[in-house]
């Protein structure tokens, strides 16, 4: 047991004392056992879609950038998605992919739709290298009337793709995509 | 001894004190120890410091975790939808969007059932509001030049809500100066 020695005896009381550590243990296995138990484990987490949104032109921006390939992800049909890949205005691949949806728990799931986005990223996708700091990007467009958790699934089948990124000698996998919500 | 009378208690040879007990047992491990010469003592310290220093390292741990692992603030009426590829929340304003309204850190900003009823996309005007006074006050906060206003807003909608409100709201926030827009997911199992 802990104590402290003060040293001599020539005194009335006692001047040594002993800490009383198990009363002390104990109160900290409570306190961890509190804090344990009232823990929040977070099951939350965030998909990403950026906006693409039309602003005033800068001064400096007067070259319109190259015209990059762009996957356009169509779930406006009831029976097929539509993959299209597309250079500006002009369509250089179209792809029907059959609308399977695989229900999980209140959800959905596209996983035939993410298997072939990423065949198609292997095929088409143009930056596919682990030192380019780019990325592909893709558009879901979606009609009015669908729910939100069938948007979320077709993100979700979007993310499926990987790529290996390196940054600063550290390589990692991170999806292959950036996504936009389009909202036309 | 035999054939002589015992001797009495008075009559016995004087012997070097010393251990008695387990003397007579012919195991060579209890004579050792009988005879003291055992290798470690039996009694030993419990080592409390360390004991004590580790209860409190798990306190501090948990106690710096307790904020940041959860206490995201969900709205009841929200059911959020799940996605298997996810990544971690981060800090940013959030703004709920249930079946009849919209909330952005729990203050009412916008109705729901006007923009089902209106059918068409439209501007939230309170949301657009309310965030960009949001924005303004990032600002004011970091006047720093060098810092640039990261424009990130984590949408929670529910998993029913048609993609005619999730579209109004997104580009009421994109509109209000926040491009990086997230939607909340719950984070679905690998084996699901």
């Amino acid at each position: 047991m802990a104590g402290i020695d003060v040293g001599g005896h020539g005194g009335k009381r006692n001047s040594n004392h002993e800490i009383p550590l198990i009363p002390f243990i104990d109160f900290l296995l409570c306190l961890v056992m509190f804090l344990l138990v009232t823990a929040v484990w977070s099951q939350m987490a965030r998909i990403e879609a950026d906006a693409k949104v039309p602003g005033p032109p800068k001064d400096d921006q007067t070259v319109d950038p190259p015209k990059e390939k762009e996957l356009h992800v169509e779930m406006r049909g009831e029976r097929k998605f539509q993959l299209i890949w597309k250079e500006g205005t002009t369509v250089v691949n179209t792809i029907d992919v059959d609308r399977k949806e695989v229900p999980v728990n209140e959800d959905v799931t596209y996983p035939d739709l993410g298997k072939k986005i990423e065949a198609e990223w292997k095929t088409n996708g143009s930056h596919r290298n682990p030192a380019d700091k780019k990325f592909d990007r893709a558009i879901l467009h979606t009609d009015n009337s669908t729910e939100f958790k069938h948007v979320v699934a077709v993100l979700d089948a979007i993310y499926v793709t990987k790529r290996e990124f390196s940054a600063g000698g550290k390589a990692e996998q991170v999806p292959a995509f950036q996504v936009t919500f389009a909202v036309d | 001894m035999s054939g002589s009378k015992p001797l009495s208690r008075f009559h016995q040879p004087i012997s070097v004190p010393g251990r008695r007990l387990l003397h007579n047992l012919p195991l060579e491990f209890v004579q050792k120890k009988a005879a003291g010469g055992g290798g470690r003592s039996v009694n030993t310290e419990i080592p409390l410091i360390p004991f004590i220093d580790f209860l409190l390292c798990i306190v501090l741990f948990l106690l710096a975790s307790f904020s940041a692992t959860g206490e995201l603030p969900v709205d009841k009426n929200v059911k959020l939808p799940s996605a298997a590829n996810a990544i971690d929340m981060s800090e940013a304003p959030i703004v709920a969007v249930t079946s009849t309204q919209i909330l952005v850190d729990g203050i009412p900003a916008g109705s729901t059932r006007a923009i089902m009823e209106a059918n068409r996309m439209q501007k939230v005007e309170e949301l657009a509001e309310i965030l960009k006074n949001k924005r303004e006050l990032w600002k004011q906060i970091h006047p720093s030049p060098n810092e640039p206003f990261p424009g990130n807003v984590i949408l929670q909608v529910d998993r029913r809500v048609p993609a005619l409100v999730v579209k109004s709201v997104f580009q009421t926030a994109a509109f209000a100066g926040y491009p990086a827009v997230s939607f909340m997911v719950s984070r679905m199992g690998k084996g699901e």
